[in-house]
């Protein structure tokens, strides 16, 4: 069970790094613990952690998901210019919503699986494809239900709260009891970690090594898309390129939660630490009012000296 | 990899062994003629005459940064890396040229080098992170990637500054593709250098890094100077790009770092690592190039233009396997 050790002291880590920026956060800048600070940090940080669900799924398996930022706006796209704003048409909407990205995410492993395309290309081409789709068939965002709101079901949804919880927690609650059920304790999960470690070993194993690709990145494809519906439902409007912040962030997240970039190591737990210290990270930053360029600066070395602690710990 | 066992081959065998080896480069060759052709016809349709020399020097001169990033990227890659940061090196280099050039060619030339030597030093710190701290390529230029477009912003926080108009004439003169000269150049330095023991190296350590330690390579210097010399080609990309703008933007090179992984896939080099070339890597860049002009000249609507080159890339990389198993299969 060594390997369960290592991969539970990087979560570990993660947890740590995020407790710890909570704290700088609070020094710099009192009240920053406070709870309705804490509380829009984590709502802020729940969709980091929903998009980087679908990417932990993909990299575990030695894979990428770089189809993530227009997947997640045309999802956005669709649901508002499917319901136009009204919650009659809100059920059908969100099925459209989230079923393109299901559907895209799914052409990801179809080529990765079948036709033997690098994920990385593979996904970067499909990238274009959404959004040249996007700009081309709502005539570069001037179409007329371009401007329509989300329906207030959804905006709900992002906003409003159930036992002094914000909805969008219990979201990413259920969400991360689901994952890490999944890929802990189901033959699923094992099947998962089993081609992340081994493909040759997975095919003589007998896992349907296609079947599971195409699942895992209809998975990342599918947590794309319904962060693409929280997003717009919390920001009323969806917007061109509101889903490329969240492309490298999902990547990072991904990593110092502990999950090995090559695949087969590592838990959602970790990931989901990882989304609230990179979003502790951004808030504090943010309340040092520091400018853009050294956010982005400490951005990368924070990065940087999280896995350069994670190394050591291999060795 | 099979082994190389040309010398055994009976007569007629090695044409067919050159081929199956150089496949990658052959049909980026055959994709670029394509590309090119796809382009003089388009564009006599639809302006009734041929591309002359206008048409020659401004595709040259707009594929010229991304022919450098390219190769960069493919020194890397070769190696089983990869390097997001590419990006972030070209928008550095280009900040720290519209920032510190001025107005006489004297100047521009003298911090051209020491711009260059800055790619070399983002280089050197990818290299180290990867080689020494044993960290996998696309998360450290994933980090280093924000670091360095953080420093170009700091360098130039809003776009401007100014380049000499010597310096553009020199890289990207807009009356003739002298641009090509430094192509041919890079094109030079890379047939060299992939004869010397370095070349060598680096296809070893693509291949199987192990073996290659195993015989004696020293993998972390040539891994070291894969990616100082992706550094210092990206910041000639940041150059060139500058050059042409006649003016920085600290963010312009952003788009970089994925075009430059394209460029490298159409060039036929595997992303796999140790298959491929930095000739393939040009080729790709062209291509990237032409297509960009072939959907402006036929009129698609610009909104569709990334679902078009998607598509493209798509199709370019699944026909390449088909056509490279088969001719695998016929040997």
């Amino acid at each position: 069970m060594k390997r369960f050790s290592i991969d539970s002291r990087r979560a570990l880590y993660a947890f740590a790094a995020a407790v710890s920026l909570f704290v700088i956060g609070e020094l710099v800048h009192p009240g920053f613990l406070g709870l309705a600070s804490v509380e829009s940090i984590l709502v802020i940080a729940s969709f980091v952690g929903l998009v980087a669900a679908g990417q932990c799924f993909v990299i575990l398996i030695g894979g990428i998901d770089l189809s993530v930022p227009w997947v997640l706006n045309a999802a956005a796209i669709v649901l508002t210019t499917t319901s136009l704003g009204r919650n009659a048409g809100a059920p059908e909407a969100l099925a459209a919503a989230l079923g393109m990205g299901a559907l895209v995410g799914a052409a990801n492993g179809i080529g990765v699986a079948w036709f033997g395309i690098p994920a990385v290309v593979m996904t970067l081409a499909m990238n274009g494809i959404i959004e040249g789709l996007t700009l081309g068939l709502s005539g570069g965002f001037t179409c007329g239900a371009c401007s329509s709101y989300a329906p207030p079901l959804i905006q709900g949804l992002a906003h409003d709260a159930f036992l002094g919880v914000p909805d969008a927690l219990w979201l990413w609650l259920v969400v991360t009891v689901l994952v890490s059920g999944a890929l802990g304790l189901t033959r699923f999960g094992r099947a998962t970690y089993a081609l992340g470690n081994n493909p040759r070993a997975a095919v003589l194993a007998g896992i349907n090594v296609g079947r599971l690709t195409v699942a895992l990145y209809a998975a990342s494809g599918f947590f794309a898309a319904l962060t693409g519906v929280m997003l717009v439902g919390f920001g009323g409007q969806a917007s061109l390129g509101m889903g490329d912040p969240y492309l490298f962030t999902s990547i990072a997240a991904v990593v110092i939660g502990g999950v090995n970039i090559l695949g087969g190591r590592g838990n959602y737990l970790g990931v989901a630490a990882g989304a609230v210290s990179l979003t502790v990270l951004v808030s504090v930053l943010l309340a040092l009012n520091v400018p853009d360029y050294v956010r982005s600066i400490a951005y990368g070395v924070v990065i940087l000296v999280l896995l350069l602690a994670y190394g050591r710990d291999q060795n | 990899m099979p082994p190389d066992n040309s010398a055994s081959l009976p007569r007629g065998g090695r044409l067919n062994h050159a081929i199956a080896q150089n496949i990658g480069l052959i049909l980026a060759g055959a994709i670029l003629l394509l590309a090119v052709f796809g382009f003089i016809l388009i564009y006599g349709i639809a302006q009734q005459r041929l591309p002359g020399n206008f048409e020659l020097t401004s595709t040259v001169n707009s594929a010229t940064p991304l022919v450098f990033a390219a190769v960069g990227q493919s020194f890397v890659i070769l190696t089983k890396g990869i390097d997001l940061s590419v990006g972030g090196v070209v928008d550095l280099a280009n900040a720290m040229a519209a920032v510190t050039m001025g107005k006489s060619l004297g100047s521009a030339l003298a911090w051209s080098v020491v711009i260059l030597l800055v790619g070399a030093g983002c280089g050197l710190i990818n290299g180290l992170l990867v080689g020494l701290g044993r960290l996998q390529p696309i998360v450290v230029t994933l980090a280093t990637l924000s670091i360095f477009q953080g420093v170009a912003i700091r360098v130039l926080p809003q776009p401007g500054g100014a380049i000499p108009a010597g310096y553009t004439n020199l890289l990207v003169n807009p009356g003739a593709p002298y641009a090509l000269i430094f192509i041919g150049l890079l094109a030079l330095g890379w047939f060299a250098l992939r004869r010397s023991r370095i070349g060598v190296d680096l296809y070893a350590i693509g291949n199987d890094e192990a073996a290659a330690r195993a015989v004696g390579i020293n993998v972390l210097r040539t891994k070291i100077l894969a990616y100082m010399i992706d550094g210092t080609l990206a910041a000639a990309a940041g150059l060139f790009l500058a050059a042409s703008a006649t003016a920085g933007d600290a963010t312009s090179g952003n788009s970089y770092t994925l075009s430059s992984i394209v460029a490298v896939v159409l060039g036929g080099v595997s992303l796999f690592g140790g298959r491929g070339s930095a000739i393939g890597a040009i080729a790709g860049a062209f291509i990237t190039t032409l297509i960009v002009d072939i959907l402006f000249f036929s009129h698609v609507n610009p909104l569709y233009q990334s679902f078009y080159e998607g598509a493209f890339l798509l199709f370019a990389v699944v026909a390449g396997r088909v056509i490279g198993g088969a001719i695998g299969r016929r040997r």
